[in-house]
């Protein structure tokens, strides 16, 4: 069920728009935009996956969101500007929370690593959804905003313009906006870190609209220009099938379960960090980032044979 | 689901057709050059930066390479523009068979569940006899 304003269904002509509008820059040669056939067909068919999965679990959704407004802590009124400011920032900070989660733990990874399976980074993988949030049950956490008083239109509505503010930052043709601007927004820049797979870039910028989460609970990291951004996930997946970009890591949860040995493995295959394994034999983003450090500090014990702008590198 | 739904849905579905298509004129994307030992060793420093790779074995379209370093076998294979990078046992990929022509590497792994990769004389590279 959706609010009867809804920002994602009016700014879809926008979305479509837009991405013809980066194509035909990119073909001109005045943009710097890689798309390839077959991943932007992924990439779309993920969009519209994810609505039909969005409207199967919507009913489920909104029940749980109207039972929390009816014991609600305080009446929060939809009509007061002060209680759009307030929405607007702790929606926010609930994205952040929902996003840094999605990354940390594998459980809710395995709905969210769909929108990181793409090696491009252009307007059409802003719309690589899940298809899997609603069973994931991320939503669950939004329902402290109706707890506390928010009206579930007013929720809804708020979610649905974060989603349309992410989606223009996804693009290589923007490069860099005024500095005020890059220090509060979530901006291209900011986000391309995010879908990086750069181990210095692992697991940074979770930020929705506002990167100043980001900068206040330590996950934020500044796109550089002598480190390039490569995209995709840690393992890229090994073909274009969107069941597959879709669906993988939630068979490779199944096919980790079936061979438990304890519920402490179990436990640690659902819930801890995405690559954790018993014995350590697959790499967590942690243990990346660990190796990419000791590499570093390695090249600058030996600067004469590092090349001098790795060895100035400070870690 | 109302028929208002599916008609957006069918409406969205025909929109995604066109775009692809778009997409695909438009043909802004270029595959990599054929892998030589060289590039197929930029690749693989890029994927396994703690490994120390041997000679790689070439496949025979240019499009994937499989090298030795210690007891695993790293493999790269393209995909669309990009590469596409796995590492599995080397004792797992030297016994893997040939089918219709390509090595034929089974991995226990939902995200790339099996790499194929074009043989020159339809022979494993890294079967009996051959050099590894
Ligand atoms: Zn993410
Ligand atoms: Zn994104």
């Amino acid at each position: 069920m959706k609010a009867a304003f809804d920002p994602v269904t009016l700014a879809t002509p926008f979305f479509i728009v837009a991405i013809v509008l980066e194509i035909v820059l990119a073909r001109l040669g005045r943009a710097r935009a890689a798309y390839e056939a077959k991943d932007t067909a992924v990439s779309l068919l993920m969009g519209l996956g994810s609505t039909v999965a969005g409207v199967l679990t919507a009913g489920a959704v909104f029940a749980a969101t109207l039972w929390a407004h009816q014991h609600r802590l305080f009446d929060i009124p939809m009509t007061a500007a002060w209680a759009w400011v307030a929405i607007f920032f702790l929606e926010d900070l609930t994205y952040y929370w929902f996003h840094r989660l999605s990354h940390e733990r594998r459980f809710w990874w395995a709905s969210h690593v769909n929108h990181h399976s793409s090696q491009h980074y252009n307007l059409s993988t802003a719309l690589r959804q899940t298809w899997t949030g609603g069973v994931a049950g991320t939503w669950l956490l939004w329902l402290p905003l109706a707890f506390l008083g928010f009206p579930p239109a007013m929720i809804a509505i708020e979610k649905g313009i974060s989603l349309v503010y992410q989606f223009w930052i996804h693009t290589e043709t923007i490069r860099r906006l005024p500095a005020p601007i890059e220090a509060v927004f979530n901006t291209p820049s900011h986000h391309r870190v995010h879908h990086a797979r750069n181990p210095r870039y692992l697991d940074k910028n979770y930020a929705g609209i506002l990167i100043i989460w980001d900068r206040l609970f330590g996950t934020f990291e500044p796109e550089r220009d002598d480190e390039p951004c490569r995209y995709g996930i840690v393992k890229n997946l090994g073909d274009f099938n969107v069941l597959r970009a879709a669906f993988h890591e939630w068979i490779g949860i199944g096919a980790d379960l079936l061979r438990v040995r304890s519920p402490r493995e179990a436990l640690g295959y659902l819930f801890g960090p995405p690559g954790w394994s018993p014995d350590g034999s697959r790499q967590t983003s942690a243990m990346i980032k660990a190796r990419w450090r000791a590499r570093m500090q390695e090249k600058a014990a030996k600067p004469a044979e590092a090349d001098p702008a790795a060895a100035s590198e400070t870690v | 689901m109302s028929w208002a739904f599916l008609l957006q849905t069918l409406a969205s579905a025909a929109a995604i057709a066109i775009l692809v298509g778009f997409t695909a004129w438009a043909r802004i994307s270029r595959a990599p050059p054929k892998l030589d030992a060289a590039g197929a060793l930029r690749v693989l420093a890029d994927e396994f930066p703690d490994a120390s790779p041997a000679t790689p074995w070439i496949a025979a379209d240019g499009a994937g390479a499989v090298a030795r370093s210690g007891d695993e076998a790293l493999m790269i294979f393209r995909l669309g523009d990009g590469f596409v990078a796995r590492a599995a046992p080397w004792a797992r990929v030297a016994a893997s068979p040939v089918v219709a022509g390509r090595l034929t590497v089974r991995l226990d792994d939902p995200g790339a569940p099996r790499i194929r990769l074009l043989t020159g004389d339809g022979a494993s590279p890294f079967g009996e006899g051959a050099a590894s």
